[in-house]
């Protein structure tokens, strides 16, 4: 780090450079200034010193220079509550724009000292206490707005233990990245017709969540599926299918079928079909302009899809 | 917010504490004021619903200022502003929402904490301030814990006060004192204090109220003079009207006296006074330029009476104050009246007229000693002629009655005499070497003019009661405590507790109380700082190193974990971190040994060792000591 970077503002608010390694806070991470109270512990020390100094009390004044200096010894006190702090990121899970986004953040405590009331913020602030010698894991929680991928920005420990006359901060910036799916349109539409397809009579196109019956569990069946309420009572492993999957046909969710004014609106409503055709164990093929998946089921293939929807 | 209920009962019990000794100090009115209010927001923590109201808590504030308003005392100056502080800090007590006001409520109380300094100043007080306001920042640790332990709260609270001091003290004794400008200074109320008054009637007292309120101490540079020499003049009474004795009016000395002996060097500690007199031992010669030397050679002082002072005085016992004016001599042999027959038969049957002045005082002496004189601290009133009826029906009385009786005699006689008041003798204490004279040792004695020797002291009192004048321990104080046997185990062994207090006390008074910006520069200059400039470099010097030290005290951890294979392990993970490989959280060492393969294959064979190794060590059932000192060997020789 040069002198320049040192010297940024940038670093006393969003900490330096994303990383991905763990960070040790130290005395190149923690920063620290005096809070509101502080300052009003300020005021309070200039007006007993001058009470001190009308009066000529010198048990005032000594007084005066005890606070002054419980104060000026607070300042190792706030350090000491984040140093040697450990933290490091772990695993987030792609969500829907609009749902908070989840962030797994790591916080070690590998010293001998208790830490009282430490804050972690990155948009709301959660506290904690962290035992000597034990580490905690925690989830951050961000709201994603637009699909794409989602920088969670800087993650905030801060800390006012002991006295609450001066703030201890840290940003640290770690790379938490998240991928954000298009959000699901809230209409039903039917999926569209796949030009192949064979309608059979009496069965409905649209209605994939109908109830059709129970089946024995087969491997491969999707865990949503199962007849929870018989497995509790004992009765065996069973799947519900529904009416939807009674075909054998294939679906093609195409960019080019989905209806919308604008691509934001194709996405959304592409997206609420590959949602409900995975939910409905339909088999669907995905096209999107420059993408092409085959008919296909199963996570994998669902999360691909979103991906391709996500940063289209 | 809502406070915790922890955090409340804490800063309420500190606050209480705080503003508790203020019992002596402000109205009773006021005080009971707060108190209710205290007692009201106590209630309140279990029963939030009685809190008063927005317009209850305005009526209440409105009644706080009518009572102070009551007071006459303005908001200015020290009784007005720790009454004013006290009556904000209960209604703001009332008035608790956010954590911002828990902040100011401390605030306050840090400020009426300060605020009895200014009443009382002694080292028990100290302590107790000091203890109170380890509480207080306590209450400040409790807020910003997320649970309220109350015990870890204190224990911060104690450790931070203890880190502080150091800094605080060197604050103290380097911080530059000034004086405050005189506009400053709010006149303060006077109190009562007693003390030797400028007038002096015997008659009147029925009880003399025996203090031991300490009056001054004194330090001698040398020896120490003996108990019958100890006589600490104060004001000199020579005017009187048959009852009561007051000062005359000042006229110059002819001369100033010819001292010869022993000369004893002393400093004087003056406590808080209402008058400007200095009880120095008979007869003062050098003296601080602060002091003069009236005409009764009583020391004056220049400086403000209230506020403990030091002098340096030399004098000597043995002294010849030389001749007199004409308007001393007046003063010195005025009488009310023509002495009745009765006085001047006895004046005559103890050969007052027809021989020298010596046999005459020998004799009334003699008088005092042979006919049925008593000492007494409670003598019966005698309104009228007080004199008379002491010297032939009473015959009870204390020095005041002794020392009026045989001034009268020997003006009486022609002789001019006159009182003289102030303190005698003086206990020693053992541990600190120093005379501690207190309010019961006041005592009057006559002075009588010699044509060759001056002004020359007789103590009355000394013919009746020889012990209270030669006595270490006056009778006055056994008297009072009714202590039978002072050689008792008990008694000598309090008297040594109460003399190594009183030396505690006497450094505590010397030391901290008392300094000031003239002892600030001597005290620095012995160590060669002598101007601000130097004065600050040291303070931070000073401060730095403490600082330093406190660092090293609060970051310097040593390890605890004493797992050596654990040690040795971390070890190797600490060469591999410089490579920017870590192991992740809750990642096995198998596991990162195969992603750190990929990053450093030329180390692969090692890598591969150290983990086995390891894991063998840390989880396998055949490791041997040799394996530990194996892995150690490994890592050791690692390099990534």
């Amino acid at each position: 780090m040069n002198v320049k970077e040192r010297f940024r503002l940038s670093r006393f608010v969003s900490g330096e450079k994303a990383v991905d390694t763990p960070v040790t806070l130290n005395h190149r991470r923690i920063f620290i200034l005096p809070t509101q109270r502080g300052l009003g512990f300020v005021a309070l020390i200039a007006l007993l010193l001058l009470i001190a100094f009308v009066y000529n009390n010198n048990l005032a004044y000594l007084l005066t220079f005890l606070l002054a200096s419980v104060f000026f010894i607070t300042i190792l006190h706030s350090y000491r509550s984040l140093s040697g702090l450990v933290v490091q990121k772990g695993r987030s899970k792609a969500v829907f724009a609009g749902e908070a986004a989840g962030f797994e953040i790591h916080i070690n405590n590998p010293t001998d000292m208790e830490r009282h009331h430490l804050q972690i913020k990155l948009q709301d602030s959660q506290s904690l206490t962290l035992q000597a010698q034990s580490s905690v894991h925690i989830t951050l929680y961000s709201m994603t707005q637009r699909r794409g991928w989602h920088q969670a920005g800087t993650v905030t420990l801060f800390s006012t233990f002991p006295l609450g006359l001066f703030r201890a901060w840290s940003p640290i910036r770690f790379n938490l990245n998240v991928l954000v799916y298009p959000k699901p349109a809230h209409f039903e539409i039917a999926f569209p017709k796949a030009p192949s397809a064979q309608v059979q009579q009496g069965v409905s196109q649209q209605g994939a969540d109908d109830f059709y019956g129970l089946q024995a569990y087969q491997p491969g069946d999707s865990i949503k599926h199962i007849h929870w309420k018989a497995f509790a009572k004992g009765l065996g492993v069973f799947s519900k299918k529904y009416g939807g999957e009674q075909s054998s046909e294939e679906i093609r969710l195409d960019y080019d079928d989905a209806p919308g004014h604008t691509v934001e609106e194709r996405l959304s409503q592409l997206c609420r079909w590959v949602v409900d055709a995975e939910q409905a164990g339909l088999s669907y093929g995905f096209a999107l302009p420059g993408l092409k998946l085959p008919p296909d089921n199963g996570l994998l293939h669902y999360r691909k899809c979103l991906e391709a929807l996500a940063l289209f | 917010m809502k406070a915790d209920k922890n955090v409340l009962i804490f800063l309420l019990s500190s606050i209480g504490l705080i503003v508790f000794p203020h019992v002596y100090h402000i109205p009773a009115t006021v005080f009971g004021f707060f108190c209710l209010l205290l007692a009201w927001r106590f209630i309140g923590i279990w029963n939030q619903h009685w809190l008063p109201n927005k317009p209850v808590i305005f009526l209440l504030a409105v009644c706080g200022m009518a009572l102070l308003y009551s007071q006459h005392q303005g908001i200015f100056g020290r009784d007005a502003g720790t009454n004013l502080f006290i009556t904000a800090l209960g209604l703001k007590l009332l008035e608790i929402k956010k954590e911002r006001d828990l902040y100011l409520i401390s605030y306050l109380a840090f400020i009426v904490a300060a605020s009895q300094f200014l009443y009382e100043q002694n080292i028990l007080m100290a302590a107790y301030i000091l203890l109170v306001c380890c509480l207080l920042l306590a209450t400040l640790v409790c807020i910003n814990s997320c649970k309220a332990q109350t015990l870890a709260a204190l224990k911060t609270a104690a450790i931070i006060i203890v880190q502080a001091l150091p800094i605080a003290v060197a604050l103290f004794i380097l911080f530059p004192r000034v004086d405050a400008p005189r506009w400053m200074v709010f006149n303060q109320q006077r109190h009562d204090r007693m003390g030797l008054s400028d007038s002096m009637e015997p008659g009147s007292i029925s009880d003399l109220g025996v203090s031991e309120e300490l009056v001054f101490r004194v330090k001698f540079a040398g020896a120490i003079p003996p108990q019958r020499q100890r006589y600490w003049r104060g004001p000199v009474l020579s005017r009187t009207d048959g009852k009561r004795w007051t000062q005359a009016a000042f006229y110059e000395p002819l001369s100033s006296p010819v001292v010869t002996g022993t000369a004893y060097q002393y400093t004087l500690l003056m406590e808080p006074q209402d008058k400007n007199w200095v009880f120095a031992l008979d007869m003062p010669k050098e003296f601080s330029p602060s002091l003069s030397l009236n005409a009764a050679y009583q020391l004056i002082t220049l400086e403000s009476p209230d506020k403990r002072a030091e002098y340096k005085v030399t004098s000597y016992t043995d002294y010849n104050t030389g001749l007199i004016n004409r308007s001393e001599y007046k003063a010195a042999t005025q009488l009310p009246g023509e002495p009745s027959d009765k006085i001047k038969q006895l004046v005559s049957r103890l050969h007052g007229f027809d021989s020298p002045p010596d046999n005459f005082i020998k004799q009334l002496l003699n008088h005092f000693r042979v006919e049925d004189f008593h000492y007494t601290l409670t003598p019966p009133v005698m309104e009228e002629n007080p004199i008379e009826s002491f010297l032939f029906n009473t015959r009870y009385g204390f020095c005041s009655h002794y020392a009026s009786a045989f001034v009268y005699l020997m003006r009486v006689a022609h002789i001019p005499a006159r009182v003289v008041t102030g303190y005698q003798g003086g206990e020693l204490n053992k541990v600190g070497d120093f005379l501690e004279i207190r309010q019961a040792d006041a005592h009057a004695w006559a002075e009588v003019w010699l044509e060759s020797r001056g002004w020359v002291r007789v103590d009355p009192t000394a013919a009746i009661a020889p012990e209270r004048i030669e006595r270490d321990i006056s009778v006055d104080r056994q008297f009072v405590y009714g202590i039978a046997g002072e050689n008792s185990q008990a008694y000598n062994w309090l008297k040594q507790a109460r003399q190594l207090w009183s030396s505690v006390d006497y450094n505590w008074q010397r030391w901290v109380i008392n300094y000031n910006n003239k002892s600030q520069s001597k005290f620095l200059s012995s160590f060669g700082i002598s101007d601000l400039k130097t004065m600050i470099y040291w303070m931070i010097i000073i401060i730095g190193s403490i600082t330093a030290v406190l660092c090293w005290f609060l970051f310097y951890q040593k390890s605890k974990t004493t797992d050596q294979v654990l040690l040795s392990y971390n070890r190797f993970c600490k060469k591999l971190a410089k490579h920017g490989l870590f192991r992740g959280a809750g990642e096995g060492a198998k596991d990162f040994a195969e992603r750190v393969k990929i990053k450093l294959p030329e180390q692969a064979a090692d890598i591969d060792q150290i983990t086995a190794v390891f894991i063998n060590l840390r989880y396998g059932r055949t490791a041997t000591g040799e394996d530990l000192q194996q892995l150690k060997a490994l890592v050791g020789l690692f390099r990534a």
